[in-house]
This record gives C-alpha cells, structure tokens and sequence, in this order.
C-alpha cells in the first residue's frame, strides 16, 4: 500500500531527490567496482614522526632487556623439542643447553599459588582422612544413642495409643534426625572420595580407559 | 573484552613467554574461567606445559584464580588488563629513575623481573648482582635507604598475603614499612647464607602509584603548554595537596583553601620556575587558571580566601578530546577534523548546517561527514516528523557525538594499532632470526674476549665475520624494530588516557 509500484525495492529504494539529498548526482552512483579492496590500501597521510629523545631510547632498551630476561628464564615456556629426523652434529650441544634450562623450576611463592601448581601436588595429597566411625567407642556411643531412641519410641507408642497423629509426626521427626545424621557422614566420605580420585593427575588419561570399557566382544 | 582486545594480550604474551603461555592465556581470555583439565582439553596440550604456563602467568599477575565448587581445584581467569601492562614497564622504570636515582630504578627492575619477593632476597641479590661493579658503586645500606624511601612513597608495596588452603584467597594486606638490619644482610652475604634472613613479606610494585603520577605529569604538563611554567607549578601544589585531603582517584577533589596553597608556594622550593613571580601573582594565575585551564581546577567557594577543586575526570574527558582531534585530523585531515568539532560544540546538528557553518563545498562537506559516520567518530540520530508532511522529508537525521561510544571505538583503534606493531616487530625478527642470533653470539665472544684482554687484532677477526652486507641489514632490522617499539610506548600512552577516562563511571 505505501509504497506506489515504484521499484521491487519496496521502501529500500530512494527516490532522484532523495538521493541528491545525500550529494549523488545523475549517473554517479553507478560506478560499482567488483575488485576487492586492497589488502594494504595506501596511505592517504604520512603518519608524523615518532619522537625519538633519550627517554625513548632509554625505554626501548629496557623493554629489550627485560624481555631478554624473560626468555633466558623458566617463565618462558619452551615447546617439546621437534625433530626432522636429520641427525646434525649440534643436535649435542643444542640438548645440553636445552636440558640446563629445562631442569630449573620458575621460582614462585608457592603458599600464594593453588595446590595443583605447586610442585609435587600429587605426592602432598595423599592424606588419609580419618573415618568417623572407625574408631570403636564412637560407634559404639553411637549405637546406644540409636538403642535408646528405639526404646523412648516404643514406649511413647504404648502410653499413647489414642493420639496416632501427633505421635506419628514424632516418628517422622526422628526419622529425619536419623536421616540427616547419615546422610551427612554419606557426604563427608563421598567428599574425601571424590577428591582423592580427582586427583589422579590426568596424565594417563586416554592411555587404558578405552580398552577397559569396551569389554570384549563377542 | 573485545576482539582486538584478545589479539592484542595474545602477541604480547607471545612476544614475552613464548607460544605455549600465548596459547593458554587465548584459550582462558576466549572462554574466561576455567580449570585446567578444560584447558588442557581445548589447547590440547600436555598438562605439564599447561601447568608451567599457569604458574608463569599467576606468578606475573597476569591471571587470577578462586576456588571452582569442588574446593580442591581452581578457576583461572585472565587479566587483560595486566597483560597490557607489560608494555608500560619500561615507563616504571623510567620514572622511578627520574624520581629516585639509579638504585631505586634496579630495586624496581629486579622486583618486576620477579614479580614478588622479600625484602632481604631483593636487597641481598642486587648487591650481589653489583657487587664488581665499580661504577656505579651500590653499597648495601645505600641499596636500603632506597627501599625504605620508595616503599615509603608507596611505589612498592606488600603483596596479598594467602590463607592455607588448598587454593588459597588472596587478601591484601596494609604496607608497613620494615626495619631491615643492614649487618644480618652482609652477613648473609658474605656467609651464602639467605634462608637465614628471609621473612614472609613479600612485596611487589604498585602500578597505581606509578599511574598517579603519570596523570600528575600528564595534567602538569598540559598547563604548562597552555600557560607557562609558574601555572604549571601552581598545578602541581594543587595536586599535591589533592593527596592530603582526597582519594586518589576522586572525579573532584576535596576544596583546598588559597591559604593552604599560599603556603605551599612559599615552601616550594623549584629551579625550573620564578618563585617570586608566582608569589606576587598567585591570584591571578589562579584566575587564569580557572579560566583558561580547561576546567582541570574551579573556583567552589570564598570561604579561606577563595577554595579551589581539581577535577580529575573533567581533565581524562578534556585531555580525550584532544587525542580525538588529533586522531581525526591525521586520519581523515584538518577539513574533517572542522566538521568534528562543529558537531562538538553545536551537539546536535542538521546535514544542511553542517555545510552552513562548516564552510565547506556541498559535496565534499557530505563526503567527509559520511566517512566520520563510517569510521564511528560520529553518530546519526534520526527524528520523525509528523505524518502529515510528505514524503520528501520522512525524517531530520541528527548528527552528534556520543562521546563514550568514540572513545570505545578511538580504544580499539589502538589496540588494533598495537596488534599490528608487535605483529610485525614479531614478523621482522622471525625473518632474521638467523642474523640476529649470529650478532648476538659475535657479540658475546667479543665481549669475553675483551674482559679476558686479548689482542685487538684477534677481536677484529672475529667482529669481521659480519659482513658488510649483514651489517647493513642488521642496521636496517634494528632501527625497524627500534621505531615498532617507540611506537608501542606511544600507543600505551594513548592508551593510558583513555583508561583514565573510562575509570569514571560515565
């Protein structure tokens, strides 16, 4: 409806006034190239001079050297040697001089990094954690503890026979007691567990597994 | 977090530590937190070498962690920010030396090589580090004094101490300057014995304070251009008392009474500027200073002779529209840069009057406009009109300036600028990988047959093995690589005023 047949454009079009509104003229906007720009287009204007005093210099040096530093220091992470295959009579000296470097270990406040940076994480970790209920008094406090409930309940069952409600959400009550309490040791025990396998270090991580879960075939 | 962004902090952790940290900190800044069996997982890398790259980077700053909900493993995230950092190094160093002297600039040096480390490692290594060196003639106890005086001055501080934890949270911790005994420290010396005398403070160097200053100099300098010397000084005392009275980053700081400043003048005691001038007239360049100071300082109040504030952010934004200017005038030339600043004082203006008061031809006027519009110095804001009117004029389209949307687009501009440099600094060393090393070995021999005093002649020999040739294309390389490195320092500075722009909430 509003836009009156001029054009398949619709409203995308522009009208001859419209478009010298926006400065093209007659035949002007008809100049399409197809080429792609240029990948270096040239500049249109000499950037200006960097200033070069003392200062700079002074600045440019340092930055060198720090990142000299850098590199010479175990901070500087060196990729896994690759080989061609081509034995060369430096191959020698070039692995002496890798394996000095490959030794040292970046110096670092360890209490500031977490555990899994820390060298020899895997050996710190195994720390048994001692189960509550191992230890033979505790449990068999414990056992009372339960005993002595069982008994206050079935007591409470005889006296009140008439009041199954209220007795009843008693019940459920220490039900839940009961439950809590376990299900919190459950945890505690699944923690240590899970930590303990998590941290196997990863390093064997698709070497065996695959076999394993296949199983056999038959 | 933008895209240039992450190219940028991806070469610049090539250029310093290499490709495997370079891909660890691109992988944490594309997917942000993440523990490291991800990391391994996505780079595909062994963890060994991830592990190393994590270390590095936490040991630098440059990557933070908190515990993932398992407690026992961490979350590593990337600080962009910091990694950009490391190209502002250089200008630490260099203003500690303007400031302190050649000792502070090597305590500085040796702290930001190590990133953190106690006191007495610090001091004990320095010394032992110049020890031979006659020249420069470090003694300990000067070594020292140094320490107490910039910790003091807060350009060093204590490091965020950890609690015990499997991955420990970092709390910082208030600096306080350490009594350090000067005979435990030779002693240490002279035993090999450091195990000894090392506390548990450790301390690292505070790029806040050095920021402070930069933006000191900064705003220093621009009224000593726009006025003179002695307004200049005057700008310094009123910054200085900023400190006294406000937070260091306040958009405006506490008023400061004339009479305060008054006697600040009288103390100062500057070479570089007439003393007597700026006592007799400090009214009146304070006058000039309000008025002709680009709103870095105003008159609030009578109260205590007349109260001055600084305001820090009306500066960042001032001192951004001049780097805008510039920015315009050497991309697109000084017609252009008219139109921009037309639209800047009319903030909101037709097509039609932008020609008008411009000045400018028709077309090239609308040219120059719609490639502002394209580059995102300016924006288009369109009106309807009534539905009444025809169909030629559907809409005004408005064009102004929306001035944080420019400086976000002036920021990419420069970290895409950064990109390219460190890229091709990077390219240019790859290509004369070889010659490079060679110079550099030549230049070792030499230098330990120099120290070892072997015949000029033999020295010559071996400086020969350079050829003319490779000497000239040593020379080109280098001063190459020289100009990508100033332009760097350049764009940091740039970068450095945008920061402080967007630092105010806007």
């Amino acid at each position: 409806m509003g836009s009156r047949g001029r054009g398949r454009g619709g409203g995308l079009s522009f009208t001859h006034e419209q478009l010298q509104s926006f400065g093209i003229n007659r035949g002007e906007n008809t100049a399409t190239t197809l080429a792609p720009p240029p990948l270096f287009p040239k500049l249109e204007a000499k950037p200006l001079p960097l200033n070069c005093d003392a200062a700079t210099d002074y600045m440019v040096i340092v930055k060198d050297q720090f990142i000299e530093y850098l590199h010479e220091s175990p901070a500087y992470v060196k990729p896994n040697t690759r080989t061609d295959g081509i034995e060369r009579y430096s191959d020698k000296y070039k692995q002496l001089a890798l394996d000095a470097k490959r030794g040292k270990v970046l110096d670092c406040v360890w209490e500031n990094m977490p555990a899994e940076l820390r060298p020899q994480a895997n050996r710190i970790r195994i720390t048994s954690r001692k189960r509550k209920l191992d230890d033979a008094n505790v449990l068999s406090k414990k056992l009372q503890t339960l005993e002595k409930k069982e008994t206050l309940d079935e007591n409470n069952a005889t006296e009140n026979k008439d009041e199954n409600t209220v007795k009843k959400e008693n019940e459920n009550e220490d039900d839940e007691e009961l439950e809590d309490e376990e299900e919190q040791e459950y945890e505690i025990d699944e923690g240590t567990d899970y930590a303990n396998n998590y941290f196997d270090n990863g390093e064997d991580y698709d070497e065996e597994d695959d076999n394993l879960d296949d199983g056999p075939v038959y | 977090m933008s895209h240039q962004l992450g190219r940028v902090v991806s070469e610049i952790l090539h250029q310093y530590f290499g490709e495997i940290v370079q891909k660890v900190g691109h992988d944490l800044f594309i997917y942000g937190t993440k523990p490291i069996p991800m990391i391994v997982k996505t780079t595909g890398l062994p963890r060994k070498q991830v592990v190393d790259s994590l270390r590095t980077l936490v040991k630098f700053d440059l990557v933070s962690f908190e515990p993932s909900f398992n407690e026992v493993v961490a979350d590593y995230k990337l600080n962009p920010d910091n990694v950009l950092l490391l190209i502002r190094y250089p200008r630490y160093l260099l203003q500690i030396k303007t400031k302190f002297g050649s000792e502070a600039e090597i305590l500085v040096e040796e702290l930001l090589q190590q990133a953190s480390c106690t006191a007495s490692f610090l001091l004990v290594t320095v010394a032992a580090k110049y020890k031979d060196d006659k020249k420069k003639n470090i003694t300990l106890v000067k070594l020292r004094d140094v320490f107490i005086s910039i910790a003091t001055a807060r350009y060093i501080q204590q490091a965020p101490v950890a609690d015990k934890s499997e991955v420990p949270s970092l709390e910082p911790v208030a600096t306080i300057v350490p009594d350090i005994d000067i005979r435990q420290l030779a002693q240490a010396i002279a035993t090999d014995t450091l195990a000894d005398v090392s506390d548990n403070i450790y301390w690292k160097v505070n790029f806040d304070r050095f920021h402070q200053d930069f933006r000191d100099d900064i705003m220093v300098k621009a009224i000593t251009r726009r006025i003179d010397e002695n307004a200049g000084e005057l700008m310094h005392l009123l910054l200085q008392n900023m400190y006294l009275t406000s937070a260091e980053w306040a958009a405006e700081s506490n008023p400061t009474p004339v009479l305060d400043l008054r006697d600040a003048v009288d103390r100062a005691d500057r070479t570089d500027c007439d003393r007597n001038l700026l006592q007799q007239y400090m009214d009146h360049y304070l006058r000039v200073l309000e008025e002709n100071g680009a709103g870095f300082v105003v008159r609030v109040g009578e109260a205590g002779g007349g109260q001055y504030v600084v305001r820090g952010r009306d500066a960042a934004t001032q001192l951004l529209l001049a780097a805008l200017d510039h920015t315009v005038t050497e991309r697109l030339g000084s017609k252009a840069a008219r139109i921009f600043r037309l639209i800047r004082t009319k903030k909101y203006i037709e097509e039609d009057d932008i020609q008008k008061h411009a000045m400018l031809p028709n077309k090239e006027c609308k040219e120059l406009t719609y490639k502002l519009l394209e580059e995102h110095f300016i924006s288009i804001q369109p009106m309807r009109k009534a539905a009444s009117s025809g169909a030629m004029a559907k809409a005004v389209y408005l064009y102004h300036i929306k001035l944080h949307d420019v400086a976000q687009s002036l920021r990419e501009m420069c970290y895409r600028a950064l990109h390219n440099t460190l890229r091709r600094a990077q390219h240019t060393r790859a290509a004369h990988a070889r010659l490079l090393d060679k110079q550099r070995r030549v230049r070792t021999i030499v230098h330990t047959m120099r120290v070892r005093g072997e015949p000029q002649q033999h020295i010559d020999d071996v400086e020969e093995t350079l050829t003319p040739p490779e000497l000239s294309t040593l020379k080109d390389v280098e001063a190459r690589l020289k100009q990508l490195s100033a332009a760097q320092l350049a764009l940091d500075k740039n970068l450095f005023i945008l920061n402080w722009y967007f630092m105010y909430p806007h």
